[in-house]
Order: C-alpha cells, then sequence, then structure tokens
C-alpha cells in the first residue's frame, strides 16, 4: 500500500436541525493506520462519524474515499464502497441472534483484503461463539460492542468508525478491543477511533485530531501530543478514567 | 341451549375470521414495521384484490386449480401495485412526518375507491360459485362451507411460510434488522429501498389473498376498504406493530371472540372488539407481543415555535373575522347553511389541532367528541325537554367530562398506539349509537334538535355558529399560548425532562385532551342544532379522518393551520362534489399532491413562503 489516504475529510460542517454541530473538521486516515478522534462529550466527535457514514447529510465540505467523493452519498452506498461504521451505542439487532446479526452485515469479499467469515469472527471474539444463537438484546454491554465490530467487519472494510468502543466497558474487554482493533490494524485495516479515554487511544493511536466545539483545533501524531504539554492539559481535563 | 354441533360450528367461523384478517393484518404489520407507515390505503389493496381475483377467477375455469390460478395471479398483480405505490408515492415521504405519511395513503384509499368504482361500478360483485365452491361439510348436524376449511388450513400455512421466509432467508433476516433500527441496516451497506419496495410488494400480495379469499362467502363492494383496514389495524395494534405471531395471536382473538361474541352477545358485537382491543392497550400498551417502538430518528424533529401572530396576521384575520360577521347580508341561504358548517368545522380542526400539534396526542377517533357532543344535545332537546343554551353547554360538558375519565388510559400511550385507543373509543362510540336503538335510534338518528326560535333562520344561527365557533377556537388558541400551553409542549418535546423539572406531563396532557373533547363536543352540539338531527355518522372513522386532513392539509405545526385547512377542506369538498363525479379521485390527488408539494400544510408552506422573502 502506498501511504496515500484512504479517507480524506475537509472542511466538513453539518446540522441538526438549524443548530450547526460541525464547523470544520479536516483529516485524513490511511490503511492501517489508527487515527483517534479526541474531544469532550458534544465535542462533534459523533457526528463526524454520522456525516462520513451518511447517516448526517454534511451540509459543507467535501469526503472522498478509497478515490470516491462520497460527500452526501446515501449510507448504503458508503458502506458498500468499504466503509464500516459501528457507532456508539452498538445498535446491535436485538430480536436477532448473534448469527443473524453477523449475516447482515455480510458483503461480497474485497480485493486484497481477506475475507471476514463468521469463524473468523469467531476466532477474534471467543466469547461471540459461545452466544451465536443466543438473541443480541440478551447479551452484556461488552459482548454486544464485540458484536457491533464483528457484523461491521462481515462488510469487508477497508477502513473502520468506531465510536468510542470503550465507552462502559470493564478492563478486561477493553483489553480484548484494543487487542481486536490492533489485529484490524495490522490486517491493513484503516481505523478512525473516537475516544474520551487518553490511555486507550495512545496504546492504539498513530494520529490524533483533537475536536473541540465541532472543529478540528489540533492534529499530530500521538507522540507529539504526548510532548504538547499545552494540548495535553485540555484533556487531562476530560478525565482519564478507564 | 347451545349445543356441541352450535359451538363446534361458531369455532369453525371464528377460525376462518381469524383467518382472513391474519392475511391481510400480516401484510400490513410487516410494512409497518419496516417502513413506519400506517398504511391506511392497506384496505383498499384487500379492496382491489377482491376486484382483481373476482374479474380473473371469473375468466378461469371453474374449478379448485382455476380458482387457485387467480389467487395467485391476483397477489402477483397486487404485489405489482404495491411496489408501485411504494415506488411512485410512499418513497417520496418517508421521511416527512409519520402523519403526513398517513394523509398521503389516505389520498390513495379515496382515488382507489373511485378507479375501482370506475372500473368494475356500484354494483357488489359476487363470485359465480360452482358446486365445489358451494359444498358443505356436515358436523354434528350442522353445515359448514368446505371453502372455509380450505381458509382455515391456509392459516397455519401462510403463517408458516411467512415464518420461514423471516427466519431463514437473508431477506427476511434484513426485514426483521430493519424493523428494529433500519437507519443501522442501511449503514451496514444494505439498500432500504429495494428492501421497503419488496416489503411493500409482499405486505400488498397478501392483501390481494385476503381479499380473493373473501370472495366466495361475501362480495367484492366499495365498502371493504375502509371496514377490512379497520379490522387490520385493530389486529396489527393488539398483537404488537410490526410482530408477525403478534398478528396471527390477535387473528385468532378476535376472529374467535366475534364468533362466539354473536352468541353470548349478539347486541353489542359492534363493540365488543374495540373494547378488547381497548383493554388489550390499556392492559399492554405495546400490544400482546409488540415490543416498546424501535429507534426513530436520532432527533426529535425540529418543531416550529408558536408565537404571536404577526401584525399582518392579525389584521387579516380581524379583515376575514368583520366579512365573516357582514356575510349573512350579502349571502343567501344556501352559502349561509354552508358558511355554518364550514365554522363549525374549523372549532373541530382546531379543537383536533389543539391535542395533536402541541398536544403531540394523535387521535384517530377524533370524532368520538363531536358525536358525543351532538348526542348530548340531542338528549337534551328530547329527554330533558332543555332548551337550546342548555343543549349547547351540556354538548362540550359531556364530552369534556367522558374525555376526562376515558383520557386516563389514552395519555399513558403515545405515538400510533395512543391514535388506535382513540379510535377504538370512537368505534365504541359509534357501535353505542348504532346499536343502542332504543336510547339512539339507531341508524334513524335522532331528528327534530332544532334551534331556539331567536337563530332558528339561517342567518341567526349563522352568527351563533360564527359567535361560539371562534370564541372556542379563540379560547384554545388563548390556553395554548398560557403557560399551560408552555407546559403542554414542553410535556410533548420530551416527556422525561418535563417530568425531571417538575411539570406533572399526564395530568397536563390530561387536561388538554379533555379540552379539546369539549371544544369538539360543542362543534358536535352547533351541528346537531344547525342539521335538526343527530347520526351515528357523526362518530364514524370517515369523520374523524376529516378532521384529520383538515388539521393536516392546513399544516399542524402553525395555530392558523386548523383554520385554514377546515376553510379549504370543506370548500374543495363542496366545490369537487358538485363538480365532478369522480371528486373521490379528484380530492385524493390535491391531498397528495399537497403531501409532495407542501409537507407543512397550506399554513406552513405559506409561512416558509414569507421568511423567504423576509430574511429573519
Amino acid at each position: 500500500m502506498t501511504a496515500a489516504a484512504l479517507l480524506t475529510v475537509a472542511d466538513l460542517a453539518s446540522f441538526y436541525g438549524r443548530a450547526q454541530i460541525l464547523h470544520g473538521i479536516g483529516f485524513t486516515c490511511a490503511a492501517g493506520e489508527v487515527v483517534v478522534l479526541l474531544g469532550r462529550n458534544g465535542a462533534g466527535k459523533s457526528t463526524t462519524m454520522k456525516s462520513l457514514i451518511g447517516l448526517v447529510r454534511p451540509a459543507q465540505g467535501r469526503v472522498t474515499f478509497a478515490g470516491a467523493d462520497i460527500t452526501g452519498a446515501e449510507p448504503h452506498r458508503i458502506a458498500r464502497l468499504g466503509l464500516g461504521y459501528v457507532p456508539e451505542e452498538r445498535r446491535v439487532f436485538a430480536g436477532l441472534t448473534v448469527a443473524e446479526n453477523l449475516d447482515i452485515g455480510r458483503q461480497a469479499p474485497r480485493p486484497g483484503l481477506a475475507p471476514w467469515t463468521p469463524a473468523r469472527l469467531y476466532a477474534l471474539f471467543p466469547n461471540l461463539a459461545a452466544a451465536r444463537d443466543r438473541a443480541a438484546g440478551q447479551m452484556s454491554g461488552g459482548e454486544q460492542q464485540m458484536l457491533a465490530i464483528a457484523r461491521t467487519l462481515m462488510g469487508n472494510p477497508r477502513l473502520v468508525l468506531l465510536d468510542e468502543p470503550s465507552e462502559g466497558l470493564s478492563p478486561l474487554i477493553v483489553e480484548q478491543m484494543a487487542e481486536a482493533i490492533l489485529a484490524l490494524k495490522a490486517e491493513g485495516v484503516g481505523i478512525v477511533l473516537a475516544e474520551q479515554n487518553l490511555h486507550f487511544a495512545e496504546r492504539l493511536g498513530d494520529r490524533a485530531v483533537v475536536i473541540e466545539k465541532g472543529a478540528a483545533v489540533w492534529a499530530g501524531s500521538l507522540a507529539a501530543l504526548a510532548a504538547d504539554d499545552a494540548a495535553r492539559q485540555r484533556f487531562l481535563a476530560v478525565g482519564v478514567e478507564t | 341451549m347451545v349445543g356441541g354441533g352450535q359451538l363446534l360450528l361458531s369455532l369453525l367461523t371464528g377460525l376462518a375470521d381469524a383467518a382472513g384478517l391474519f392475511f391481510v393484518a400480516s401484510g400490513l404489520t410487516v410494512i409497518f414495521g419496516v417502513t413506519r407507515v400506517v398504511n391506511f390505503a392497506h384496505g383498499s389493496l384487500t379492496m382491489l384484490g377482491a376486484y382483481c381475483g373476482w374479474s380473473l377467477i371469473s375468466r378461469l375455469p371453474p374449478t379448485p386449480l382455476g380458482f387457485a390460478l387467480g389467487t395467485l395471479a391476483t397477489m402477483v398483480l397486487l404485489a405489482v401495485i404495491g411496489a408501485g405505490l411504494e415506488i411512485g408515492l410512499l418513497r417520496r415521504v418517508y421521511r416527512a412526518p409519520e402523519l403526513f405519511q398517513l394523509l398521503a395513503t389516505f389520498g390513495v384509499v379515496l382515488m382507489t375507491q373511485d378507479i375501482v368504482q370506475w372500473l368494475w361500478g356500484v354494483e357488489d360483485l359476487a363470485l359465480r360459485r360452482p358446486p365445489w365452491l358451494r359444498a358443505f361439510v356436515r358436523l354434528g348436524g350442522a353445515r359448514f362451507p368446505r371453502f372455509d376449511l380450505i381458509v382455515i388450513a391456509l392459516f397455519p400455512l401462510v403463517f408458516l411460510l411467512l415464518w420461514l421466509v423471516f427466519t431463514r432467508t437473508r431477506w427476511g433476516r434484513l426485514v426483521r434488522a430493519a424493523t428494529e433500527d433500519r437507519e443501522m441496516v442501511a449503514a451496514l451497506g444494505v439498500d432500504q429501498r429495494l428492501l421497503f419496495t419488496s416489503v411493500f410488494a409482499l405486505g400488498a400480495a397478501l392483501a390481494g389473498l385476503g381479499g380473493v379469499l373473501m370472495l366466495p362467502d361475501a362480495s367484492a363492494n366499495l365498502g371493504m376498504d375502509l371496514t377490512t383496514v379497520t379490522d387490520a389495524f385493530v389486529v396489527v395494534v393488539v398483537g404488537g406493530l410490526g410482530s408477525l405471531p403478534g398478528a396471527a395471536a390477535a387473528s385468532l382473538l378476535i376472529g374467535l371472540l366475534q364468533a362466539f361474541g354473536i352468541m353470548l352477545v349478539p347486541r353489542a358485537t359492534l363493540a365488543l372488539v374495540f373494547v378488547v382491543m381497548a383493554v388489550v392497550l390499556v392492559l399492554r400498551p405495546n400490544g400482546l407481543l409488540g415490543r416498546p417502538p424501535g429507534r426513530g430518528g436520532v432527533l426529535g424533529e425540529v418543531r416550529a415555535l408558536v408565537r404571536p401572530a404577526p401584525h399582518v396576521l392579525r389584521w387579516l384575520g380581524l379583515a376575514a373575522l368583520i366579512l365573516a360577521a357582514l356575510a349573512p347580508l350579502l349571502l343567501g341561504p344556501y352559502a349561509l347553511a354552508v358558511g355554518t358548517e364550514m365554522l363549525i368545522a374549523m372549532l373541530f380542526a382546531a379543537s383536533l389541532h389543539f391535542m395533536m400539534g402541541p398536544g403531540g396526542m394523535v387521535s384517530f377517533g377524533h370524532a368520538a367528541w363531536f358525536g358525543i357532543g351532538a348526542y348530548a344535545s340531542a338528549f337534551a332537546v328530547h329527554l330533558l325537554a332543555a332548551p337550546m343554551p342548555v343543549g349547547l353547554l351540556l354538548a362540550p360538558l359531556a364530552a369534556g367530562l367522558i374525555a376526562a375519565l376515558f383520557g386516563a388510559f389514552v395519555v399513558r400511550l403515545s405515538g400510533v398506539y395512543l391514535a388506535m385507543l382513540t379510535l377504538a373509543f370512537a368505534q365504541i362510540t359509534w357501535a353505542i349509537a348504532f346499536q343502542w336503538v332504543d336510547l339512539t335510534g339507531g341508524d334513524n338518528g335522532i331528528l327534530g334538535v332544532w334551534p331556539a326560535r331567536l337563530v332558528a333562520g339561517p342567518r341567526g344561527f349563522y352568527w351563533l355558529a360564527l359567535t361560539l365557533a371562534v370564541a372556542g377556537t379563540l379560547g384554545l388558541r388563548a390556553v395554548l399560548a398560557a403557560p399551560f400551553g408552555y407546559t403542554l409542549r414542553g410535556g410533548r418535546d420530551s416527556r422525561v425532562r418535563a417530568e425531571a423539572i417538575g411539570l406533572p406531563v399526564t395530568a397536563i396532557q390530561l387536561t388538554a385532551f379533555a379540552l379539546s373533547a369539549a371544544a369538539a363536543g360543542l362543534a358536535g352540539g352547533l351541528y346537531a342544532y344547525a342539521k335538526g338531527s343527530v347520526f351515528p355518522t357523526y362518530i364514524s372513522l370517515g369523520h374523524s379522518v376529516d378532521a384529520l386532513l383538515m388539521v393536516l392539509l392546513g399544516g399542524v405545526a402553525t395555530m392558523s393551520g386548523p383554520i385554514l385547512g377546515a376553510l379549504a377542506y370543506t370548500g374543495l369538498y363542496d366545490v369537487l362534489l358538485s363538480a365532478t363525479s369522480l371528486w373521490r379521485l379528484a380530492l385524493g390527488a390535491a391531498i397528495i399532491v399537497l403531501v409532495l408539494a407542501a409537507p407543512e400544510g397550506i399554513a406552513g408552506g405559506a409561512l416558509k413562503l414569507w421568511q423567504r422573502r423576509r430574511p429573519a
């Protein structure tokens, strides 16, 4: 793979009704790279992700993915280009079994990527294997998070938008989640990770984009962020609880 | 005494009814589950199924095979019609508020009525019944149609088939997933449009099946669209919206109940079904097997604010009022009678708007309060021999009081379930008016409800109606502009937050419900004196829908919407009725055009134009 960006976001602005949530977000993410969107609650991380997958229609800006302009495209078209989305609230299909949930996410194999199968995903998330015939609604929060990720992977995405996957999970599950994300990265999948948990972000991320009040206010490597006391100061205030 | 044979016969009749209900309701519930569209046109699809089936089967050999082929062909035809309806109309209104989708499907209902009448005529069409269709089986001395046994056998068969499709095929799994969270399904790369179109096609095919299977026992007729859709709604709501097993269970419950109800309480059969629905909804607000409503939009709709009318509008309103007050000096008796009806419609629409706009409680049965008011006035005249002022006082009082009692159950629900409970109540009220002949005169109504001598002429009564309707409408407006109005809208926009700051949302909504009913009751009382008579049709579903149409035509978001809507609707209705025999086609088309062109209603559209000319 070249270092060319898989996803390029420029000057993105979005509204909920009349309220402007995003005021110009820009960043890039390459294959096999983990870009972390850092910011407080309500900063606009989730809205950024929804604008990228097409659930919120951007009012302004440009999003290109895998060489195609996807600004304002419909969610299913964007998803079919290989952009995966794992929402913050997980949104598993509660009345469907784990296996059925995986089936919903299924898409044709994508050239250059080893196709995901339920068997491979059960190996990645052993908890799911044991629960494959259980209704998703009966699973724990951590298991639902795993299922949400596995379901998105069934679409063989080139890049995954992960919205706060560590939120509300026990340290043990967070650890499993981190390993799964690193495994994905190793496969060459690009990952955009929205996080408030700085430790989790620092462990996984290559680069960070700091979002405040709907605008990207800082961008650089996580190493640079670690060295930038002034910038860090803003996030230490977020709290570093796990 | 009821013998064993009689019981068995009732059981079988009930099962056959249940099967018929299930075919139609299963289609409706599947469509609702995925698209969230309350498809009022589902009964029209059933009716089309019956008529198409009649045409096809009549041309095929009168053998079981011919019948089966005709049925399958009808289902295919209906699937195509359903897909066309989805692509041509509903696809364009998925983003519109729920109510506008309802309005659009009601436009389809009206158009279909005229199209069917134009294609097949007004006569009921009965199928020529070859011997195999006429055959009976003997059961303990009683005769039972053999065809109904086939229908009964089809019930589990169709259920099983649907169940297999929904659990064993990827398409079925997609449908179930989309029923829970269609946005997420799209984000996983599934084209919702294909899914929606195919679901609609399946639902329409099932409606067609239901329609064809009604042919041997009954006939294809022009009234079957509304009766079918009402029954199907009851089944779907009792079973739980979107739940296929729920629809099956509810079909059984209601089919059997009707069959045995006729034996046990022959005089209350019409009300029985709706009583069951009301009881189920009170005990299980999401139906027998329903889940809490799935995820809608991420954020609530952004709703228009309620502001004092701008100066221009006030002057316009005042000018209109003066003009209206002077009208009797210029217009003849017929025009004044129409004017009186318009004024009453305005109050009726304003009262519905009060609860569904700012109150957030959509009613499918608002005519109940209108009717209760009308009957209260009629009883005042006939039972109490009371003068007109007493009758006009009793009308809002009776409607308001009954609403306060019944509303306690209503305000616990929300959305479609709430709307269906109001429909249930309206149907029960209608059934009482229709079946309690000793008190209400049944279908013949109560005649001789004449106004006091002072206002007996068309002019006098027009002025009375003008005074009361305008006072009632402005009164409702004043309540909305008062702090009570703020709390009402607060409870609508976020019940949890409103309760968290200490607002008794339930009590507020109940008060609003009763006030709205009282205003509708006043309109009904006025109407009774205007017409001099009272009939069960005042409480009919059609009349409730009239009110809905007026409010939606005018626009829910603005205060002047219901007023404009009522005037436009009654005006349009009168003009179309006298201008063309295909008035339903024209009215339905007008409604659909309006939904597509101005989803905010007339007043909302005007407001938008106004704001565009004058940037804030």
